[in-house]
């Protein structure tokens, strides 16, 4: 009797030893070639478009803003951007209601020289880290409905009215054929994705010539080639169309505003 | 004799059991803590790794195959515009920026899914030359429909031999 309840018991007593001892070589095995082998081809020389990328630790940095500190630090931006992030001048970029991410992306690209710009590249050297991330906070903050008492820039007429059907077409539709997603799936409002700015109160001769810089390949900041190979793909026209009809606030009705 | 040959057979199928579910729910949840699955961060594609910018686009090997790397992202592939030889063994390497992608190759059987984390790699033999167009065949947000890419076959003879650091596509620049 205990002969035959040792010899059964043995082939048990074995599996269960291998299946234990097993428990860590499948699984370590599997994490050492977990994606198939890289052919090997000389790479070209690294060319980085921005030191920033969208880790835990950015999001962390940029979400620990201080807004009223930023309130602060934003007097020596008012003469450019405006008391209330709206500016005068329309070539400058309003800051008003601008989300933290796209903010402190441009300071860090300002900082490191990945976006070329003589004078923000000065004036970015001049801030601290933790600076640029209040300043974030107060201009996220900012309302961006029209103040008739302030002198800004936004929102201007449309040269060309007509222009709109086009800009409207491109930012609600995209060109599909051409591969040229819709602006508001990135730049809102219908979604946004991260570090794409809100467009719907920037100035048209600020956004024209960032499209321009982006086509031309004189601006190269954005992360993964995402905007320079949409830029490309705009004619003159378009470019045009889209940055005066955001210029006057998404569309020709805006002038009475 | 019988019944042992049975018993062994019972005891067989329920070992085989119990080790296909070991493998789904103890060997696959501890090789994803030992950071298994997660070898690439879609953060920070363009700033080390194989999908730097510079080096998106056709790559040709030693022995004359070529290798194409693309990023799919909300809501444009990069680069958007690709060049391969035809009647050539092309390999691609994809992988996501964001959200779960797919190429799939109009006119042709191809398709390739772009998963965030991951390269995903697959072998193709393009035989007609011609212009394709490369949508992206998997839901991936706001502007998905408008998401498409082109793929360019060129017949082996127009298509140069590639310098070993060079890479080449067919965006207009």
């Amino acid at each position: 009797m205990s002969h035959a309840s040792r010899v059964s018991r043995a082939p048990t007593a074995v599996f269960w030893l291998a299946t234990l001892l097993g428990l860590f070589a499948i699984p370590l095995s599997l994490a050492k070639n977990h994606s198939p082998a890289q052919p090997a081809n000389s790479t070209p020389p690294l060319r980085i478009p921005s030191d920033v990328a969208w880790t835990q630790e950015t999001l962390t940095i940029i979400s620990s803003g201080d807004s009223f500190r930023g309130l602060l630090l934003a007097r020596r931006c008012n003469h450019c951007h405006g008391e209330e992030g709206f500016s005068s001048v329309p070539a400058y970029p309003n800051l008003a209601g601008l989300d933290r991410l796209s903010f402190w992306k441009q300071v860090e690209d300002f900082r490191s020289g990945k976006r070329i710009s003589p004078i923000m590249q000065t004036i970015a050297e001049g801030l601290a880290a933790r600076d640029s991330a209040d300043l974030a906070a107060y201009y996220a903050l900012l309302p961006t409905a029209s103040d008739p008492l302030e002198n800004r820039a936004f929102p201007q007429p449309m040269q060309d009215p007509s222009r709109a059907t086009i800009a409207i077409r491109l930012i609600v539709f995209g060109d599909g054929q051409r591969g040229i997603p819709p602006c508001q799936s990135c730049h809102g409002p219908v979604s946004y994705v991260k570090g794409a700015p809100r467009l719907d109160v920037q100035n048209g001769t600020y956004l024209a010539e960032q499209l321009d810089h982006f086509s031309n390949g004189s601006r190269t900041n954005d992360i993964n080639v995402r905007m320079r190979s949409i830029a490309i793909q705009l004619t003159a026209e378009e470019k045009t169309a889209l940055s005066e009809c955001y210029g006057a606030g998404l569309g020709p009705g805006a002038n009475s505003r | 004799m019988k019944k042992r040959i049975g018993f062994v057979a019972a005891m067989a199928v329920v070992g085989l059991a119990f080790l296909s579910i070991r493998y789904y729910e103890v060997d696959l949840p501890i090789w994803h803590l030992l950071g298994g699955g997660k070898g690439l961060d879609p953060a920070t594609l363009h700033l080390r790794g194989e999908f730097v910018e510079s080096n998106l686009g056709a790559a040709e090997g030693p022995a004359g195959s070529v290798t194409v790397r693309m990023i799919a992202q909300q809501f444009v592939f990069v680069p958007q515009c690709i060049v391969v030889p035809a009647d050539v063994a092309v390999t691609f390497r994809v992988t996501s920026a964001d959200a779960v992608h797919m190429l799939s190759f109009l006119g042709t059987n191809y398709g390739l899914r772009a998963v965030p984390g991951e390269v995903n790699q697959a072998t193709f033999t393009f035989t007609k030359p011609g212009e394709f167009k490369v949508p992206c065949h998997e839901f991936c947000g706001a502007g998905h429909y408008a998401m498409r890419g082109q793929l360019h076959v060129v017949p082996r003879d127009q298509f140069a031999s590639l310098l070993p650091g060079e890479r080449r596509t067919c965006e207009p620049r």
